[in-house]
């Protein structure tokens, strides 16, 4: 300890000492879930602010009132619990004092962190599916990716009408985001006329899913509903479902996990699954942004990635136009304002106020597909008033 | 499906995850009886056999059984390397000995995050279509592991009755003095015994990688449930890590057909709570 105090002085002293001769730093916190199960959405979501990143960077950093800044990303990871989100987002707001974070991925991380972010003013930019993210005394969360909320309910009518779905069986997990989607999609089912006839819930860390699923097949169900489970999850539900003899439909009407899902279920399995996703591949802008992802990280990007690009390039939009980078109150009144913007996921632009009483949810054109082969076939196109 | 018709189907696969506690435990409980200390890392030994497993079968195209015998032998060898070089220090040291398998169990799962990445990967199943008997359902890729557990396990058995070798362990596992006195050579036993354990995790997570995924976590929940059938048989007992490996996957699969998973995890604490209160050295472990 003794030796290492005055060797930190040292390296501190010489950081300062150089700071009026370089370019100064931005740091941007990823709080995002980087083991366990849902380490393929929160890696996702890392990688895609670093691309942001390196976007700004490479033409000389982002230039906000006059002054460049170096873009720096900061990742933690917060396990996908509660408790570990406020201890790395303590150290990121206080340690690090950053005002600015990419995530969390879970709905109870984001909860847990509001406290803290919404108190010292740290504009967050969450995955988390739960309705209480968001609301008129949550000023500074935002929502980039659609939820639930928005696309269940058009896919569901989408599916039920055209693959005749009337009982449906499903598994969520017993967590604040599966009760949460469990009430969406039980109204949304409802609404046209299927039945959510059987629900189980499940901790995070399971993995053989044979006793729920029999139960859910006693229930005599013709379709399975993934949403709400992470990637390997899911994948796992479906494997052993087509192991136990389970011909019926299989469908997942949220949460973009098509590429994850057929890795860990197998082709075979996965053939004729239906699966919501956010994003077009034929898009010029989403097949750029994916071909940038697979040069940088080497793997093909989760389906929530551009979703957290376009957000990390919006708060930076938002900085231009506020022209400082430390009044997030100033960042926010401009980021509400952005319409319209020309990203991956296509043109974007923000919604919420009927739901949550503040538009900042992401609005965003999103789609059914089949899998074909482990590769998605657009079925329908969807907006949140109906899919064609 | 009607009520037997449901229980039968609890019960069957109750069986199956029973024996993948019980491949995990006896793993543990031989670790422990040679050298008293808690293997920690263990979990992470289980997620390397995977992972040698799936890179046999998907990488070099092996097939499965040849490459969940390789998966064993490349266990065994760095189960006994590790045990030379980290562990020695610490045979019969509880504390320091734990601490030491911790740090393993990072340097194990971490090393394994930046090799293969943290998203989960699936290996082919090894027998499709499904088992019927009369109403019963088993996927045929369950028959097909639960026979290879029960063949590996039995070999074990065989082994530690009837060979020198075997006996030997068993004989250190009981008194270490005494079998020093008798000529048994502790210097090789020690890494043997690790070595063993570490091959034994390490075949259980070769043969349910084709069941469920591959990925750097996967340790945790096998893990959990061998330390829950270890304390429930009787630490170092292997016919009492049998028996409980048994009745807690019969009770996990029944409980959580009928009631909840939730409720299945309740329940199996509550047991051995139960368990530790009435007969704290478990079912079939000697008072200490």
């Amino acid at each position: 300890m003794t030796l290492l105090k005055p060797v930190a002085l040292a390296a501190t002293l010489l950081a300062f000492s150089s700071t009026p001769f370089a370019q100064e730093t931005l740091k941007i916190g990823a709080l995002v879930t980087l083991s366990g199960a849902g380490a393929a959405w929160g890696t996702g979501m890392q990688h895609a602010a670093e691309l942001a990143a390196d976007d700004v960077n490479a033409k000389g950093g982002l230039e906000v009132g006059g002054k460049k800044y170096k873009v720096q990303v900061i990742a933690y990871d917060d396990k996908y619990q509660a408790n570990e989100a406020v201890t790395v987002a303590n150290r990121l707001v206080f340690d690090d004092k950053v005002k600015y974070i990419i995530g969390p991925v879970g709905s109870a991380p984001v909860l847990a962190i509001q406290p803290i972010t919404e108190k010292n003013q740290v504009i967050v930019m969450t995955l988390g599916f739960t309705a209480k993210a968001l609301g008129t005394d949550k000023p500074y969360t935002f929502r980039p990716n659609v939820t639930t909320a928005e696309v269940a309910g058009p896919q569901i009518e989408w599916v039920v009408k055209t693959r005749n779905v009337k009982r449906v069986g499903a598994l969520f997990p017993n967590d604040e985001t599966g009760q949460q989607i469990a009430k969406d999609l039980t109204a949304a089912y409802g609404k046209v006329g299927a039945d959510l006839a059987a629900k189980e819930f499940f901790e995070r860390d399971r993995v053989d899913f044979v006793p729920l699923i029999t139960r859910i097949l006693a229930a005599k169900v013709d379709a399975i509903e993934l949403d709400g489970n992470s990637p390997s999850t899911a994948g796992l539900i479906t494997k052993q479902a087509r192991e136990l003899g389970f011909t019926g439909t299989i469908i997942r009407t949220g949460g973009p996990a098509t590429q994850d899902i057929v890795n860990v279920a197998g082709k075979q399995a996965a053939e004729g699954l239906l699966v919501h996703t956010p994003i077009d591949p034929k898009l010029p802008s989403t097949a750029a942004y994916a071909q940038a992802y697979a040069a940088k990280y080497k793997r093909g990007m989760n389906g929530f990635s551009p979703a957290f690009y376009d957000g990390t390039h919006l708060l930076f939009e938002a900085m231009r136009k506020a022209g400082t980078v430390t009044d997030t109150a100033k960042v926010v009144a401009e980021l509400e304002k952005i319409k319209g913007h020309k990203g991956a996921l296509g043109e974007s632009s923000w919604t919420g106020k009927a739901a949550y009483g503040v538009d900042h949810q992401l609005d965003a054109p999103f789609y059914v597909a089949e899998v074909k082969d482990g590769q998605e076939v657009i079925r329908a196109r969807c907006t949140v008033s109906g899919c064609k | 499906m009607d009520l037997s018709l449901l229980i039968g189907q609890a019960v069957v696969n109750g069986l199956v995850v029973g024996l993948l506690y019980l491949l995990m435990a006896v793993g543990f409980t031989l670790v422990f009886g040679v050298m008293r200390i808690v293997n920690f890392a263990h979990a992470e030994f289980y997620m390397l056999g995977a992972f040698v497993t799936f890179l046999c079968v998907t990488r070099f195209e092996l097939p499965f059984l040849p490459s969940v015998a390789l998966t064993f032998v490349v266990a065994v060898i760095i189960g006994w390397v590790i045990e030379w070089a980290v562990l020695k220090p610490f045979r019969h040291d509880e504390l320091n000995g734990m601490i030491a398998t911790i740090g393993l169990a990072m340097i194990l799962q971490n090393g394994a995050l930046m090799l293969f990445g943290p998203d989960p990967q699936s290996m082919p199943s090894v027998a499709t279509g499904v088992l019927r008997m009369g109403d019963l359902l088993v996927p045929n890729s369950r028959v097909y592991v639960v026979l290879c557990s029960a063949a590996v396990l039995l070999a074990m058995w065989l082994f530690l009755r009837t060979s020198r070798t075997g006996r030997a362990l068993r004989a250190v596992v009981q008194d270490i003095e005494i079998a020093q006195i008798q000529g048994i050579k502790a210097k090789l036993i020690y890494p043997l015994g690790f070595g063993l354990g570490v091959g034994l995790a390490a075949v259980a997570g070769g043969l349910m990688a084709p069941l469920f995924s591959v990925s750097p976590f996967i340790g945790a929940g096998p893990m959990l449930k061998a330390f829950i059938v270890v304390i429930l048989g009787g630490l170092g007992s292997i016919p009492g890590a049998a028996l409980a490996s048994l009745l807690l996957g019969i009770t996990e699969s029944v409980a959580g057909t009928f009631l909840s998973t939730s409720t299945a995890d309740i329940l199996i604490f509550a047991l051995v709570i139960g368990m530790l209160v009435v007969r704290p050295s478990g079912l079939l472990g000697r008072p200490e």
